[in-house]
């Protein structure tokens, strides 16, 4: 009797398992990436049980645009070549070479892998001042206002949560960085640290009205805070449509994201690294990491914005890809030409940038404001 | 944890992670010295050390290797080796120049430490200073032991018998002595303008005994009992400071003669004027009244002579500890018969 009560659990414990498999690859397979590119492997694939939902899953388009692109390993790619195009151009800037030796064919194209396994393997040194838990915790719940963003930036019809207010909730994760930036100064409890965490603040008011006051004169300009809007209304693009806002955007990335000459909370000559200095091995990888990644975001909402978002050429063997493609790429190279600013201009005093923040930069976002609503009665 | 730590070092990673590190090697420059020219040009446009992965950082936290360039001194030893403890593992320390591989050009000086007593070193550079491309052999090398794992040089010099060739007809015996060196005399009369023989006249007046050693130079001796007196009577005079405070050790007439450079800036016709008090002490209790109290600036020269000879400058607060040397540093090492290391002369 028992035996069979048992048999008779398991059977709806087996069914119930199968149920879900079958209710998730439903869920997976009515919202699929379409690329003729690769449809007969994934048409071979989803013939095998366990496999297609694998398959289904990394094509389910939620899951490809937060994951894969312009997701994670999007990023993960950029990261890659962000850090060593940074230092390769600084070198051409400075008549060297630059990082090549770690692999000559390729002009040493993986240094930024080297440097990064060789932070992975290092200590983590946690000093006896630090508040320990906010201190280990910080630079990986710094990744929650990396990662919210990611499912709001659509590509295409390759987006991870659609709504009208996508833009909107964008800029509103990336002003949540900086507090996590402060409080890793906080918690590393140093004296630069402290320096940094202030000047960080500091920092955060002088860009941060302007940069919400330019995103506000997209809106108008569009009528709506959804980037499907944005990106169907730029038949001239918005930099043309509203070229203020466009200057004021780009000054807000290369200062939110601490590039000089902005480079004011990390200044590694004067205050060694602000509020990262106490951080190292695999914890400095992460934090270092961190206003790439936001260059990151905002290049991408810069491109919607601006640059017609991802809309450009299109390839019908890539099918749904080519948006995502289209959009990693503009942001790639948007990140690529501004990091020139790094080896070509001086710092800035703390006082002079908040000085130049408050002002002119602050009078050229209104400026921006008004030019916006004007064009945005006209488009 | 000694598992992981072992697992770290030789596991299924370790290869990955020696690669990473070896083509990784940032490293935080100690700039003590004269060699930090030589860094900067291995690292400037001409060699570019960034070739092969090293980036110059300056944060120790976040780095693994240390180069010092140059000579350590007693003070900086201890920057060193905090600089040191502060990097995450594995970290590595590479010395440049020969300051840093047993004195250099420095060598038996009372100030300096070898670094090898201080960190564990992996590579010393010689050459003083040691060109651009010996440092970036020197990097190479250290990558080369983090892939195999045994350090090796990349040349082999062909070798030298120091047997042959002509021997020195004398070499210095050890352990050494003082000589009987000539007797020193600070005031020697000497030709001079008539301006200044008459300031020293007038100086004369005052009851102390000048010469003049030159042009607007003037030397006054006094009995030791008497240097603060006369010393107010030169302020009163016009001198206002003291540009400087010397001491001279004369070990074979035992004495020392303390020297006290008076000048003004207050006086029109004294400007120009440096006037050299000084007096003798017996060496076997070098004790005077300081003149901090009369000329400030004479304070912290005091302090420094006391700590270079153990002269004791009564009435000035610093006497017994030390100044500007390290709190390690032996006793007076400028008295002449301080102790120093006693080499051997092998030809
Ligand atoms: S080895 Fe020579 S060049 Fe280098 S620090 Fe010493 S004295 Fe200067």
């Amino acid at each position: 009797m028992e035996a069979l009560v048992i048999s008779h659990q398991k059977q709806i414990g087996d069914k119930m398992l199968e149920g879900l498999i079958s209710g998730l690859f439903k869920i997976f397979t009515s919202n699929m990436m379409n690329i003729p590119l690769i449809e007969p492997l994934v048409d071979y694939l989803m013939q095998i049980p366990l496999v297609n939902l694998l398959v289904a899953l990394i094509l389910w388009r939620p899951f490809f645009a937060v994951i894969i692109l312009p997701g994670l390993v999007g990023l993960l790619i950029y990261l890659l070549w962000i850090v060593y195009w940074e230092r390769k151009l600084t070198a051409r800037v400075q008549w060297r070479v630059g990082p090549i030796e770690v692999a000559r064919p390729i002009r040493g194209a993986i240094q930024a892998l080297a440097d990064g396994i060789r932070y992975f393997f290092q200590e983590a040194i946690i000093h006896r001042e630090a508040h320990k838990i906010y201190y280990i915790q910080l630079p990986i719940l710094a990744f929650i206002p990396i990662l919210l963003p990611l499912l709001f930036i659509p590509a295409g019809n390759v987006v991870g949560i659609k709504t009208p207010y996508g833009i909107q909730l964008i800029v509103a994760f990336i002003a949540l960085i900086p507090l996590f930036i402060v409080a890793m100064g906080w918690a590393s409890h140093s004296r630069f640290a402290y320096i940094g965490s202030l000047r960080e603040a500091f920092m955060y008011f002088a860009y941060e009205i302007p940069f919400i006051i330019a995103v506000v004169a997209m809106i108008y300009v569009y009528g709506s805070g959804d980037p499907y809007v944005a990106v169907e209304k730029q038949n001239i693009p918005g930099a043309v449509l509203n070229p203020l806002a466009f200057i004021v955007y780009i000054i807000a990335m290369i200062m939110a994201t601490s590039r000089l000459p902005f480079e004011i909370p990390e200044a590694d000559q004067e205050i060694a690294f602000g509020p990262f200095v106490e951080y190292s091995g695999i914890l400095f990888g992460l934090v270092m990491t961190l206003l790439y990644e936001k260059l990151y975001l905002m290049a991408l909402l810069f491109v919607i914005l601006f640059l017609g978002g991802w809309e450009g050429f299109y390839v019908g063997i890539l099918g749904d890809f080519c948006a995502p493609l289209v959009l990693f790429i503009k942001t790639v190279v948007v990140i690529s030409v501004l990091v020139i600013v790094r080896s070509v201009y001086a710092r800035y005093r703390l006082d002079q940038a908040i000085r130049l923040g408050w002002t002119s930069y602050l009078t050229l976002s209104i400026a921006a404001l008004i030019l916006g609503m004007f064009v945005g009665v006209l488009v | 944890m000694e598992e992981n730590i072992k697992f770290l070092r030789s596991g299924i990673l370790a290869p990955i992670k020696k690669w990473g590190t070896h083509w990784s090697l940032w490293p935080v420059h100690l700039v003590t010295a004269c060699c930090g020219a030589e860094l900067a040009h291995a690292f400037a446009s001409g060699y570019d050390g960034e070739r092969i992965g090293a980036l110059n950082y300056g944060i120790a936290r976040q780095t693994n290797l240390i180069i010092v360039e140059g000579a350590i001194t007693r003070k900086m030893a201890r920057v060193l080796r905090i600089t040191w403890e502060q990097m995450p593992d594995p970290k590595f320390v590479i010395i440049m120049g020969t300051c840093g591989l047993n004195g250099g050009v420095f060598w038996n000086s009372y100030h300096l430490v070898k670094p090898f007593e201080v960190v564990p070193v992996n590579y010393f550079i010689p050459g003083c200073p040691s060109t651009p491309e010996a440092l970036l052999r020197g990097i190479r090398q250290l990558q080369n032991e983090i892939r195999t794992g045994e350090p090796r040089s990349s040349i082999e010099f062909e070798k030298v018998d120091l047997g042959k060739g002509k021997m020195m007809p004398v070499t210095p015996k050890s352990p050494k002595k003082i000589s009987l060196a000539p007797s020193i005399v600070v005031n020697v009369p000497r030709k001079a303008d008539e301006e200044t023989k008459k300031l020293a006249d007038e100086i004369s007046k005052l009851g102390l005994a000048t010469t003049v050693t030159g042009k607007n130079r003037i030397a006054l001796r006094v009995e030791k009992d008497e240097l603060v007196d006369a010393a107010k009577k030169l302020q009163n005079f016009g001198f206002d400071h003291v540009k400087n405070v010397n001491v001279i050790d004369v070990p074979n007439e035992d004495k020392f003669i303390v020297e006290y450079h008076l000048g003004s800036y207050s006086k029109r016709e004294l400007m120009p004027v440096v006037l050299n008090l000084f007096t003798e002490l017996p060496r076997s209790e070098p004790k005077l009244k300081s003149l901090a109290k009369i000329f400030p600036s004479a304070d912290y020269m005091e302090r420094e002579m006391h700590d270079f000879f153990g002269v004791v400058f009564e009435g000035n607060e610093w006497m017994g500890r030390k100044f500007l040397l390290a709190p390690d540093t032996p006793e007076y090492p400028l008295k002449k018969d301080f102790k120093l290391e006693e080499e051997k002369y092998l030809r």
